[in-house]
Parts: C-alpha cells; sequence; structure tokens
C-alpha cells in the first residue's frame, strides 16, 4: 500500500511540489533563523573565546557581560596578586577606539591590550608579522577581517586611534564581538595611550590559579576584595549570553521570527496536505469500498505525510547548513551556528508541521463513507 | 440464514439453491434527520442467485445505487436483514465488514475510479495488494486479468493514456481479479459508446458465468438506464420510489425482448428470467 500512497503523492507534481518547498521553506526559516540566533550569541562571546590562557576574568562587579566594561584601579591587580592560590594576574584591556582611517573615514574599533610582559590575552593566531612587535611603541595588529573595515591597511600603514599614532605591524585572527567591530590588538601599555582613561585604567585582570589550587576557593578570596569580581569563563560566557538574550530584545525578535516559520510551515503544509486528501478523498474511498481497512489507510496518509516531511526537513536544513558553511569563510559577517540540537529542533519543527495536515487528513480519510464511490 | 430460494436458470429451467447469494428483507435506508430525511429504499425484499446476471433499473433518485450499497455493505440499513452468502452485515464489525468486502465484492464503477497514477496492472493489483498479497505474485495475477479483458499490452499504461472503453476494461479486470463472488456494476456503460458497451458488457455476463474452484459462480447486479444492454440480463429488477417492482414494466420487457431479437444481439439471452423468483 506504501506504493499507492506514493504513487498518490507523486503523481499529484504540483501539489508535490507545493508542499515539499513549504515544507522546505519553513524548515529552512526556522532553522536557519535559530543557527543565526546562535551564531550571534557565540559572537557576542567572541572577545571571551578569544582568551583561553585565564582560570578568572577579574572586573567590575556591575558588569553585565564581555563587552560592557567598568575599569578597576591598578591597586586592584596587586591585590588580586596578593590572593593566595593565584599564580599570576595580568591586566587586559578591552574597550572602543575612534579610528581615523586613511582615506579620512572614522571607524569605532575594538581596542584589545595585552600584557606586555607575558603576552596573556594574545590574539588566537598571528597570521603576519610578530606578536613581539607590539612592544613597539603604537603597534598594533590588525585583525584580518577587520582590514576590510579600515580602508585594507597594510603593515606599515599608519591609523589614529584617538588621534594617537598607531603603526600596523601585522595581522591576526580573533573572533570580533556581537556588534562585529574592526578589532586592533596591541599591548596593554599601548591601550592605555590610546585611550586614557584617568585613575581607573584596567577593565579586566586576567588570573591564572596555581596548579592545585581550587578555582572556586579562589575565586571565591577573590571575591571578597572590595569592588571587585571574579568570574570563571563559563560564568562570564552565560552572564553574556543572558544579557544578549535578555536586554537587547534579540532572544524575542528571534523567537517570533521562529514562529513565524511554524506558522507558515503549519499553514502551508497543513492547508495543502489536506486539500491533497480532500482531492483524493475519492480515490481512498474507492480503496475503502474494496475493503482497505481503516489502519492501512491512515498508514497511506502517514506515509505520505513522512514523505514530504523528511524530503521538505533535507532541503531545509541542507539550505541552512549551505548558509552555515558560508558564515565560516573569513572575514564575511554572516554568524551561523548549527549544531546538532539545531537538527533535532528543526526535525521537532517539521513534526508539528505534517502532524497538523496529517491530522486533518486523517480525520477526513477515517471519516469517509465509501458510499460515495456511487456518486 | 440459509433459505432455499426458487430461481431459473438462463434456459428457463428450475433450480434449487441452497442458499442465495443476496438476501434482503425488508431492508428500509433514508437520508438526513427530522424533516430533510429523505427515504430511500421502502422495504426492500429481495434474493438474487449466484451466477445471475441482475440488473437494476429505474428512474435516478429511485434508490438503486443505495440498495447495491447496502448489498455490498458500503452502506448500513437503517431496518430489515441483508445478507450476503448467508451471512447479516449487521452483525459484522466495520472492520469484518470490510474484510467481507474484500474477499467476496468486485465493483466496477461508471466513471472507472481508476488511480490515475497507476498503470493498468497496478490498479487491477490493488484488490490483491490490499488482500496482502506479494508484489511479484499480485503483478502476474494483475497481468493475466488484464489480458482476459483483452489489454495485456497495455498492462504498462496508465488510464489517461487509455480510452474511455479500455479504462473500463480495465476497472472490470479489478473486479475481478480477487475472484469475487459479488459483482456491483453501478453504470458501467454510461460513459461509453454503444459498441465499446457491448464490449464491457460481454465481460461482465462472462464474469457471471464464471465459477470458480469450488464450483461457486458469481452474482452480478448492473445497475443501469442503458436499455441498450437490457438484453444481457438473465433478471431484471425495477425500482420505484425506494421499493422493488413486482414485475418491470412492460417496455422494459419489450426492450429486452428487441434487443435480444436484433441481429447484432449475438450473446442474447431469453427474457424468461426478468422477474422476481
Amino acid at each position: 500500500m506504501w506504493r499507492i500512497a506514493l504513487a498518490m503523492l507523486l503523481g499529484d507534481k504540483p501539489k508535490y511540489l507545493a508542499l515539499v518547498c513549504g515544507l522546505g521553506f519553513a524548515v529552512l526559516l526556522i532553522s536557519q533563523q535559530c543557527a543565526i540566533f546562535m551564531g550571534l550569541l557565540v559572537r557576542s562571546t567572541g572577545p571571551l573565546q578569544n582568551v583561553r590562557q585565564a582560570d578568572l576574568w577579574i572586573t567590575d562587579p556591575t558588569v553585565k557581560w564581555v563587552s560592557e566594561t567598568r575599569n578597576l584601579a591598578d591597586s586592584d591587580l596587586q591585590r588580586v596578586r596578593s590572593v593566595p592560590g593565584v599564580m599570576w594576574a595580568e591586566p587586559f584591556f578591552s574597550g572602543r577606539a575612534s579610528c581615523d582611517l586613511p582615506s579620512g573615514g572614522t571607524r569605532l574599533v575594538n581596542l584589545i591590550g595585552i600584557d606586555r610582559t607575558t603576552m596573556v590575552g594574545q590574539p588566537p593566531k598571528v597570521t603576519a608579522g610578530r606578536l613581539e612587535d607590539l612592544r613597539i611603541e603604537g603597534a598594533v595588529l590588525v585583525e584580518e577581517s577587520s582590514r576590510a573595515k579600515l580602508d585594507n591597511v597594510k603593515i606599515g600603514d599608519t591609523l589614529k586611534l584617538n588621534d594617537r599614532r598607531a603603526v600596523v605591524v601585522g595581522y591576526c585572527q580573533a573572533k570580533p564581538g556581537f556588534d562585529s567591530p574592526a578589532v586592533v590588538y596591541t599591548t596593554f601599555a599601548n591601550a592605555i595611550l590610546f585611550q586614557p582613561l584617568g585613575r581607573n585604567t584596567m577593565p579586566y585582570v586576567l588570573a591564572k590559579v596555581k596548579p592545585g589550587a581550587d578555582i572556586a576557593s579562589v575565586q571565591s578570596s577573590i571575591n571578597s576584595i572590595p569592588g571587585v569580581k571574579a568570574f570563571t569563563w563559563d560564568e562570564l560566557n552565560n552572564l553574556t549570553i543572558r544579557f544578549i538574550l535578555i536586554e537587547t530584545g534579540i532572544g524575542i525578535n528571534f523567537f517570533i521570527t521562529v514562529l513565524l516559520g511554524l506558522v507558515v510551515g503549519l499553514a502551508v503544509s497543513g492547508a495543502i496536505f489536506y486539500q491533497f486528501t480532500m482531492e483524493n478523498a475519492r480515490t481512498y474511498a474507492v480503496l475503502k469500498a474494496m475493503g482497505t481497512k481503516n489502519w492501512r489507510l491512515v498508514g497511506m496518509v502517514l506515509i505520505q505525510a513522512a514523505w514530504v516531511g523528511l524530503i521538505g526537513y533535507g532541503i531545509g536544513v541542507g539550505a541552512t547548513a549551505l548558509f552555515t558553511l558560508q558564515s565560516r569563510r573569513p572575514g564575511t559577517e554572516l554568524a551561523a551556528l548549527f549544531p546538532w540540537q539545531l537538527l533535532v529542533g528543526a526535525f521537532v519543527g517539521m513534526i508539528l508541521c505534517i502532524s497538523v495536515g496529517s491530522v486533518l487528513s486523517l480525520l477526513k480519510v477515517l471519516r469517509l463513507e465509501p458510499g460515495v464511490v456511487f456518486k | 440464514m440459509t433459505v432455499a430460494t426458487q430461481s431459473n436458470d438462463r434456459a428457463g429451467q428450475s433450480v434449487v439453491a441452497a442458499a442465495p447469494a443476496v438476501r434482503l428483507r425488508g431492508v428500509t435506508k433514508s437520508f438526513g434527520t427530522g424533516q430533510m430525511k429523505v427515504p430511500a429504499l421502502r422495504g426492500v425484499d429481495l434474493d438474487l442467485q449466484a451466477g445471475q446476471l441482475v440488473m437494476l433499473v429505474g428512474p435516478s433518485g429511485c434508490g438503486k445505487t443505495t440498495l447495491v450499497s447496502v448489498i455490498s455493505g458500503v452502506l448500513d440499513a437503517d431496518e430489515g436483514e441483508c445478507s450476503l452468502f448467508g451471512v447479516e452485515w449487521r452483525t459484522l464489525s466495520g472492520e469484518q465488514k470490510t474484510a467481507r468486502r474484500a474477499e467476496l465484492v468486485g465493483f466496477v464503477f461508471q466513471s472507472f475510479n481508476l488511480l490515475a497514477p497507476l498503470t493498468a496492472w497496478q490498479n487491477v493489483a490493488v484488490p490483491l495488494v490490499i488482500g496482502g498479497m506479494s508484489q511479484p505474485k499480485a503483478k502476474a495475477q494483475a497481468v493475466a486479468a488484464l489480458a482476459a479483458v483483452g489489454l495485456a499490452e497495455r498492462a504498462e499504461a496508465r488510464p489517461s493514456q487509455l480510452s474511455g472503453g479500455m479504462q473500463q476494461r480495465v476497472a472490470i479486470a479489478r473486479a475481478l481479479v480477487g475472484s469475487p463472488r459479488l459483482l456491483v456494476c453501478d453504470e458501467p456503460t454510461a460513459a461509453l459508446d454503444a459498441k465499446t458497451g457491448r464490449t464491457v458488457l460481454e465481460l461482465i455476463v462472462a464474469a457471471s458465468r464464471r465459477v470458480d474452484a469450488k464450483g461457486q459462480g458469481c452474482c452480478v447486479i448492473v445497475v443501469t438506464h442503458d436499455n441498450r444492454i437490457f438484453h444481457y440480463a438473465d433478471r431484471i429488477e425495477e425500482m420505484e420510489d425506494g421499493r422493488i417492482k413486482d414485475k418491470p414494466s412492460d417496455f422494459i420487457l419489450a426492450e429486452q425482448q428487441h434487443d435480444a431479437h436484433t441481429p447484432n444481439g449475438a450473446a442474447v439471452v431469453t427474457p424468461s428470467l426478468a422477474s422476481k423468483p
């Protein structure tokens, strides 16, 4: 009977294509929007992902997410260093600076300042030039994908950061932040020259716990220092994601779009599938009159639903996967993340979509009077 | 429910059948409710034997289609007894009725009701597949059934590639492939020209003469308005206003007589059976 079911389905090509396309589009909308949303969430934690050397990020207790900083005083650095169990603690700068471009334009850049001696907080990969050259006064490394935003500056070119001369000494690769700014690395010492901040100059102190020491207890000890709070990488990551989800409104906006995808899928696939069943009601009645049992008719409808559902799902997640691959290209502004959980979520969405059409169709088929074959 | 009934064979000889293929007593059926209630059958009594080709005739709305629907278990009667080969439909559950229809009843419809996306042999194989037969075996039997109606060479054609007559022959092959013991034909020639109609009727007549391996014949009921085919009937029952008339109208008998003596009436049967047993 499954052959008959599929023959009925594939025999009506316009409806079959409409069903598959409708479901494919719905799955695409659901999975792609979720992928972008997750990509943006992960991008928002980009500055964190660039730094893996530290066990603890110490900053002001009022900080809500990684890119929103309130500076600590130099004395806080010494206090942290004096906490038992701390192997090292180094200043880490992260802030915005205005960059005058060679073409005459201006661009806001994310200025990252790493410790001059230990290079703690360095970019994940230096692709041109030498990291050590950052120790030169006014030297900067430009993140590769940011070069396009900075008039494609080359090594040796000069920029102006907050009206102070900066020389490009190399390129690096690093993940940008939520709003995808141009990223420029320099030393902490250079950074506070580019962006004088008064008495308090340190957005973060990065700390490493001694081997064998308990991170939680060291964290607790640091937290007892007035005016500072230590976060583990995971805590600051979650804090950032929570902030983006709740305080930017992006969560609800994406939720609405995903819901829209689901509604479109439900409406399109449900309506077309039901219409398809209605148009084949006579065929089902003939089969019923000839002695096909109800459970077999139910099976036929479910096979048809599963067929279009799986193909639509394949098209939808396939398109999202292609989109996600595009987002991995260097320099792209696309943000997408496609974990296996999203495959499962999109599958559930597809099941929801075809369930509506299937249930409506099954009700029709089960209530069908075989007597209509004589009409 | 084994009531011995007397009937006449094709040659007018009296035969005694152990049990009628179809037995109806006081069958009523209405549609709608309250003031909108429309009676379709008003107490029908009828016995039909296996091996008979019975034509149900009468004006539109007289209850012919409702009657064959009740006989074939597609519709439930409101009141009265309706049994098929000794088993009352009303004693069966929905699933049992469906299974019994699959086992015993073949249908030929006015509009063929072939499944458009399937080929001719796939259409014919549908009842076998419903019965759980394997695909290769069903195909072999379906092709054989198509050969029996002269369409072996069109086994792979889809309904849209066949003429109306060919489609009806495919429908007949489909109805007969499972060796049904009751063949219900609803206006089988209405959509066909005279020549094609005759071809189709000859196949239906042949079905009524068929005897299976167990020696059981097939009871064939043809609902029709087509007076061109009356002469093929072993027996004609005329319906009027939800009832079966005691005797068909004279003009029906005349048509049957007339056709029976036309030069083309090669398959002519005598009208001697044109009354209730």
